[in-house]
């Protein structure tokens, strides 16, 4: 931590402190996350698509921010990889329940992060967020896991 | 009792206070007449008051306490769960004891943890115990945590009242004592409010009256099928409305039906049918072309371009060669292909089908008009005339009662007949299209419900016409001569005023009776119309006649 993060530490709750020391001392399997240098409550996000998975070999790019009410609310998450699932839409964002209603503050970045990492390995059409993208899953499956895969190939490699 | 025998038999002079708790109970009465729907008369629905409201919630508490010897709060989480049907806790608490407990988040005490020190998962602070708090489950979180989890849910609306431990994989409930102990004042006045506010918005049977600023519930107190309407008045506030559907008041037509009127009433969607029955795209600008009467040849507003309306084709290529300028050839040859049938079937039918909505939304729209009409009327009359007219006869203006009710009768009728017009929209859908689309047109039977439907209604209108020319012109004419006569403020003749109020009450009566039985009638539906009401409505006409 140089200087000026330390001035912003000291303004941070503790808990998002010891949060972030854990996330980087012991990272999860497959999942980086580190804050932005001018924001502590930013975090720049990389995760490897899971194997077996049509994401498998890909390295999405996610940000992740934690609003002035965090943990009494959720994180704000959002896909900067370009991907092709049913329950992110154009915009990367995520149709998660725990980023909603299903939210407690007993939950942790972390636990947010692995969420999303399974959610890749089991995509769910009938909860979806990009319509026609639910639509493909459901009418066309291996034909919507190649083009996920295609999207894989072409947008998230790093 | 109705009102007429009452005020034909009571004095003028009747000593103010007493005929105002008279009609205070006369209005319950009449409620309770107006509204009920089974033979049996009793009232299809209760209105409510504050008091009431909080009796009766107490009293639905104490029976689960006392019958589970379970708590108040406890059993507050029951009757929310079960829509506050007292029967149906006490059905599933003993036959499904635990899934029932565990729905509602009631656990077990956890044993008391033997640490002095516990660490919040919140925040991750570690604190002395006793200075934590948790639900049964005994996941300790600090004060400060707490707050913030309670105020939050609170803030977020009346979910907050099934409130479970923060801990993502536990479903105890949050005990009260944790909010009453955590939440900030103003949050703790909303949990509360929220409390007292689920014994309506929870309850099958109630529903909060939709007048503004009313603090009425409704209870209805017959057997509704699911989606059946129930027409409701506010005996505190005067609001008509559904209690099914909460849009205002809308006997004989269905919920359904008034939903898809609305959303047929959108000018939007009907605009969009009338453009497509009347008009065609500019084929060089794309605006929307009107077509004149007769001619073929069309010319653009916009760009004028010049073009047949036929086959769209530029008129400059029209003429002698393609037939003349009425009658395009290319069209005609297209036509015997069959490429242009089915496009003209489509225009014919939409155009077909707009007028006939014309017809019925015209009619609508006129009595919703002419009720907002009324009721501003009857409140400039009792603004203006009845204070005057009380002056005028020496009577308290509690008396003239019989004028409000006269004009309130007039607002009902103009609702009813408004609806009329959307019930035979829908009711005659069928029939209509029958006659318009095929050789054989209606049978026999139909042109006889069409007939009967159109008589009754015709008919109803007859007799609001006469009520509402005696509620206004004869009114004003008793008015006028009086003050003519004698100057203003002068005493008004008795005996006319006498003779104007037995008529205006008989009339008030006669025509609320008949829009009653119109209402029921249209209810039962449209094959019982020419059985039931063939012979009756001459008889009511007739009754009509003699009080006039
Ligand atoms: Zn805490
Ligand atoms: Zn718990
Ligand atoms: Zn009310
Ligand atoms: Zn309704
Ligand atoms: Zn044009
Ligand atoms: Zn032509």
């Amino acid at each position: 931590m140089n200087s000026a993060q330390e001035a912003q530490a000291a303004q941070l709750p503790r808990r998002i402190i010891k949060e972030t020391q854990r996330l980087l001392s012991e990272p999860a399997p497959g999942i980086s996350a580190s804050p932005s240098e001018d924001n502590l409550r930013y975090f720049n996000v990389m995760i490897l698509g899971p194997s077996q998975s049509p994401y498998e070999g890909g390295v999405f790019k996610l940000e992740l921010f934690l609003p002035e009410d965090y943990p009494m609310a959720p994180p704000k998450v959002r896909f900067l990889t370009k991907i092709y699932h049913p329950n992110v839409d154009k915009l990367g964002r995520i149709c998660l329940d725990i980023l909603k209603d299903k939210w407690s503050p007993a939950l942790q970045i972390r636990t947010v992060l692995l969420s999303i990492q399974a959610l890749l390995s089991a995509p769910n059409p009938d909860d979806p967020l990009a319509d026609n993208v639910a639509q493909h899953w459901k009418s066309d499956e291996p034909g919507a896991i190649r083009t996920a895969r295609d999207w894989t190939l072409r947008f998230a490699q790093s | 009792m109705s009102d007429s025998e009452e005020y034909a038999s009571g004095s003028l002079m009747e000593d103010e206070e007493e005929e105002e708790q008279e009609s205070a109970s006369d209005q319950e009465k009449d409620f309770g007449l107006d509204n009920s729907v089974t033979v049996s008369k009793k009232p299809a629905y209760r209105i409510l008051k504050g008091e009431t409201l909080e009796e009766r919630r107490k009293q639905a508490l104490e029976e689960v306490t006392g019958v589970l010897g379970i708590t108040e709060e406890d059993a507050a989480r029951l009757l929310r769960r079960f829509k506050w049907d007292v029967t149906r806790v006490h059905e599933e608490w003993f036959s499904n004891y635990d899934a029932v407990r565990a729905s509602v988040g009631l656990q077990d005490e956890a044993p008391v943890p033997s640490t002095s020190q516990a660490t919040c998962m919140i925040c991750f602070e570690s604190y002395p115990t006793d200075q934590m708090y948790s639900a049964s489950c005994r996941h300790l979180f600090c004060h400060d945590c707490w707050q913030g989890y309670t105020s939050t849910a609170i803030a977020d609306g009346p979910a907050c009242l099934d409130l479970r431990c923060p801990d993502p994989k536990c479903t105890a409930c949050v005990p009260t004592s944790i909010i009453k102990r955590t939440a900030p004042p103003e949050a703790l006045a909303k949990y509360q409010s929220f409390c007292v506010r689920s014994f309506v918005e929870d309850n099958r049977s109630l529903v909060w009256c939709v007048g503004r600023g009313c603090e009425c519930a409704v209870e209805c107190c017959v057997d509704r099928t699911a989606d059946e309407a129930l027409d409701v008045i506010c005996s505190s506030c005067g609001a008509t409305f559904c209690f099914n559907c909460k849009e205002e008041a809308h006997r004989p037509v269905s919920c359904e039906w008034v939903r898809k009127w609305a959303i047929k009433n959108s000018a939007e969607s009907e605009n969009v049918h009338w453009i497509i029955a009347n008009t065609k795209p500019c084929p060089r600008c794309s605006r929307p072309i009107e077509k004149n009467q007769g001619c073929m040849h069309m010319t653009c507003s916009q760009c004028r371009f010049e073009f047949c309306w036929l086959c769209q084709g530029d008129w400059k290529e029209h003429g002698d060669r393609t037939g003349g300028f009425f009658n395009c050839n290319r069209y005609d040859a297209a036509k015997r292909k069959g490429d242009y049938d089915e496009e003209t079937r489509k225009r014919d039918n939409a155009k077909q089908s707009l007028e006939r909505y014309m017809h019925y939304f015209e009619r609508w729209d006129a009595h919703q008009k002419a009720r907002n009409k009324a009721k501003a009327d009857q409140a400039r009359i009792s603004a203006d005339w009845l204070e005057r007219l009380s002056e005028q006869t020496k009577t308290p203006s509690s008396q003239l009662k019989f004028i409000m009710d006269a004009w309130s009768q007039i607002i009902e009728c103009r609702r009813v007949l408004s609806w009329t017009y959307t019930y035979g929209y829908y009711a005659l859908e069928d029939m209509d299209h029958k006659a318009s689309s095929t050789k054989e047109g209606n049978s026999s039977a139909e042109e006889n419900q069409r007939f009967f439907f159109e008589f009754l209604q015709a008919d109803a209108e007859r007799s609001l016409e006469r009520l509402h020319e005696a509620a206004e012109v004869q009114l004003k004419k008793v008015m006028e001569n009086n003050s003519t006569a004698q100057g203003n403020g002068a005493p008004l003749d008795l005996d006319s005023f006498m003779a104007f109020r037995t008529h205006l009450i008989g009339l008030t009566d006669v025509t609320r009776g008949y829009f009653e039985k119109l209402v029921r009638q249209l209810e039962k539906g449209f094959e019982d119309l020419e059985r039931d009401f063939g012979g009756g409505s001459a008889e009511e006409a007739a009754l009509i006649e003699t009080t006039l």
